[in-house]
């Protein structure tokens, strides 16, 4: 196929996917900024995990909620608990978040195993989210999602900054750190069950971690990070669908392995650069 | 002379348990005061109930206002509870210190600019202002700490554990530029520290802080080889030398 053919044919049959990839990705190059930052790496791990187990749920016969609602309500649910639960020290984190994770993908597999009325392979695909099937359904409220999200962290960056950076001072300045961890927590877990139910699990936790910690390794300014993980967020799955295309590959990986080409490269200059 | 901070029998902790039990006094305008204790004693408990972030189990605090203003704190915590994988500034670290009096919604500007400036010049750091705060030595980020309290624009400087594992050198550097905030900018000084030459030579009044041990004087009158052998649960000598405070820990007899 010919690049342009290629190109039209992503921009006439699959703009949702093209779009909505590249929104995916700039949202949660933003955050991961954060989460990289928070040393809570593992915990979008496991907010896809549960996200996906969410949607699992909402194929049991009992629940009456869409699938999308399902896997929001309990992604926040959990997130919200479990920054309470961080908050409070009493737990490891490793452990409640390991428990979590193990937890959460087994629950799934006994909800698949248990479900009756639909093929485990139709519930699987859905699980699993598919960049090139994206539909108004799904591309719409994740775009409302993201102008929310994105607008409420550029009014309060300054907050968010000052509570990643020293939550301790920051709450004898009269911030309150705990309400400010539960915003983060509650719009990073919003946003990845609706991009999980989207794109995927895999471009989720991927797109969370790579593009800001390629962007830190390409610049020392705070600012400039956050600007340049969105950069990569969106200009990765772009690329990667393009080259799914060209070169046939399946389209969330090849977006995740473009964006850590990119990381590679980043680490590359640092190494010679700091030589 | 009138009391900014009172407690009267507080008892502090987490959760149910308590880590402090029934503990009185008062820290006056202008004082150095200082909190001396073993680790897990409860010193910064005590000052995170200072801060208003740790409500007592039981007791009062009471925090008076001076001028009709709530009474401002410049807290400089330990630095260990600092994340520090992005890469800020010393300036945006500084500058942080005016969050809370630039409020919600607006970004810093150029009175705040000036202020952090001002604040990195009385710690004797202005030409570290572009360096990344990660990059810096301990004495250098403990400066950059205080000049983000003293961009607070304080009443009371409250510092916790603030030569924690620095060399001698930056320890005497930092102890000096908290005496001459105190004497100098007539700042109220509480310092908590578990290194008790760095206090017993720097504060006024002292509070030695252990669970079941709590007694507040004048450093003269408290820093006894009695008092500390009780608290260090240990036999402790205290030696007055050219008007320096020596203290030193004996070896116990079968010990090595």
């Amino acid at each position: 196929m010919a690049l342009h053919d290629i190109l039209m044919t992503l921009l006439q049959d699959f703009p949702l996917a093209l779009f909505g990839s590249m929104l995916v990705g700039a949202l949660c190059g933003f955050l991961g900024v954060y989460v990289v930052a928070k040393r809570i790496v593992f915990f979008g791990a496991v907010l896809t995990q549960i996200s996906v187990l969410g949607l699992a749920v909402s194929f049991l016969p009992f629940v009456a909620m869409s699938h999308t609602l399902t896997s929001l309500s309990l992604t926040l649910a959990f997130a919200l608990v479990v920054a309470r639960l961080l908050a409070g020290k009493t737990f490891p984190q490793d452990a409640v978040l390991g428990i979590a994770f193990v937890t959460a993908i087994a629950l799934r597999m006994l909800i698949l195993q248990v479900t009756p009325t639909v093929e485990v392979a139709e519930i699987e695909h859905l699980l699993r989210g598919d960049i090139l099937f994206v539909s108004p359904e799904l591309f719409f409220p994740m775009l409302a999602t993201s102008v929310l999200v994105m607008a409420f962290h550029l009014l309060f960056f300054k907050e968010f900054q000052y509570i990643s950076f020293d939550a301790e001072t920051a709450r004898t300045q009269g911030f309150k750190a705990s309400v400010w961890e539960m915003f983060f927590f509650g719009t990073t877990g919003a946003v990845i069950a609706l991009a999980t139910h989207m794109v995927g699990d895999i471009f989720v936790f991927g797109f969370l971690v790579v593009p800001p910690f390629a962007a830190m390794l390409m610049t020392r300014h705070v600012r400039r990070i956050f600007l340049l993980a969105m950069l990569i967020g969106v200009s990765a799955p772009a690329v990667g669908l393009f080259l799914a295309f060209l070169l046939d590959l399946p389209s969330s990986p090849a977006s995740i392995a473009v964006a850590s080409l990119v990381l590679i490269a980043a680490w590359l200059t640092h190494l010679i650069r700091h030589r | 002379m009138k009391p900014i901070v009172q407690f009267r029998n507080v008892t502090l902790g987490y959760g149910r348990s308590p880590v402090i039990s029934n503990v009185s006094f008062d820290i006056y305008a202008g004082e150095f005061f200082g909190l001396v204790g073993p680790n897990g004693a409860g010193k910064t408990t005590i000052l995170r109930a200072i801060l208003g972030a740790l409500k007592p189990l039981a007791g009062d605090v009471t925090i008076q206002s001076i001028h009709q203003q709530p009474l401002c704190f410049g807290h400089v915590p330990q630095r260990d509870t600092i994340v520090e994988i992005l890469p800020y500034t010393v300036e945006e670290v500084v500058i942080m210190g005016r969050y809370r009096r630039i409020g919600f919604l607006r970004r810093p500007g150029h009175a705040d600019r000036e202020i952090a400036r001002a604040s990195l010049a009385h710690t004797e750091i202005e030409d570290l202002r572009n360096s990344h705060f990660s990059d810096l030595s301990g004495g250098q980020k403990q400066r950059v700490l205080i000049a983000r309290a003293l961009a607070m624009k304080p009443d009371v400087l409250i510092l916790d554990e603030p030569t924690n594992g620095m060399d001698l050198s930056s320890r005497a550097a930092i102890l000096s530029l908290i005496d001459t905030l105190h004497s100098t900018n007539k700042l109220t000084v509480v310092m908590v520290s578990h290194l008790l030459d760095d206090v017993a030579n720097h504060v006024q009044r002292l509070a030695l802080v252990e669970r079941d041990f709590f007694q507040v004087d004048a450093v003269g009158n408290i820093l006894t080889g009695e008092n500390l052998s009780t608290l260090y649960q240990r036999p402790v000598s205290v030696e007055h030398i050219h008007g320096n405070t020596f203290i030193r820990a004996e070896k116990r007899h079968g010990t090595a």
